[in-house]
């Protein structure tokens, strides 16, 4: 049964690498007005297990977007400087909503294979069912 | 000579029908075990998941799992028991 138990522990782990994904991207746009805010970013990586590719997916550890931060003039802001300018963040919601519209579709992805799998050794054992 | 090739044949047959042998039995014993196993596995899971420890991929990777499973292990027990019925059955 092991051919039909791989895919859906390798569909788990990229439903889990999406999921991480998209909690990254609720982060960003949640701080799009949050001053001085660098935008998360996160990357998948193959997983190793005992020093050997297991064809799993992960999310690998979040950087931070280091391209430079708006200048937002508004005098009144508490976070303003002599000349009336504060760093806002640099998140960009169109890029957030497509990030995260990406990853719904890559989970629906690894959902089907998920269903195909499970449907495809429910079918084998219905042969002997007759 | 025709009786004694039958007798021949019969007390070759014999050996192939021959019940007990002992690491057939050890084999459907370590079977299910590794069922029991399995359904342990799936207990741990959906507590883990009620108090927030297992995530919810984990639980229905693991109950995909369990379910092919017991599918089998129904399958195969299906399988046995017509088996039986089947022995049951024939004209002695």
């Amino acid at each position: 049964m092991n051919e039909h138990v791989t895919p859906l522990r390798l569909a788990a782990s990229g439903m889990r690498a999406q999921s991480e994904r998209l909690r990254h991207t609720a982060e960003n746009i949640a701080n799009t007005d949050t001053p001085g805010y660098r935008r998360k970013l996160v990357s998948f990586e193959e997983a190793i297990r005992f020093g050997r590719p297991t064809g799993e997916v992960e999310a690998s550890r979040t950087r931070l977007d280091r391209s430079e931060l708006p200048q937002v003039y508004d005098p009144a802001h508490p976070m303003a400087d002599e000349q009336g300018y504060y760093q806002g963040s640099n998140v960009d919601l169109i890029v957030e909503i497509a990030d995260s519209r990406e990853a719904g579709r890559s989970y629906e992805a690894n959902l089907r294979v998920f269903e195909q799998s499970r449907q495809m050794g429910s079918s084998l054992l219905d042969l002997l069912r007759r | 000579m025709l009786t004694l090739n039958a007798a021949n044949a019969y007390s070759a047959a014999r050996s192939a029908v021959a019940p007990g042998q002992p690491d057939a039995a050890a084999k459907v014993g370590d079977a299910a075990e590794g069922f029991a196993q399995e359904m342990a596995r799936i207990d741990s899971a959906a507590t883990g998941a009620m108090t927030g420890q297992v995530e919810t991929h984990q639980l229905v990777q693991t109950i995909a799992e369990t379910q092919l499973a017991m599918e089998t292990v129904v399958a195969i027990r299906d399988k046995v028991v017509e088996a039986y019925q089947e022995i049951l059955r024939m004209p002695v």
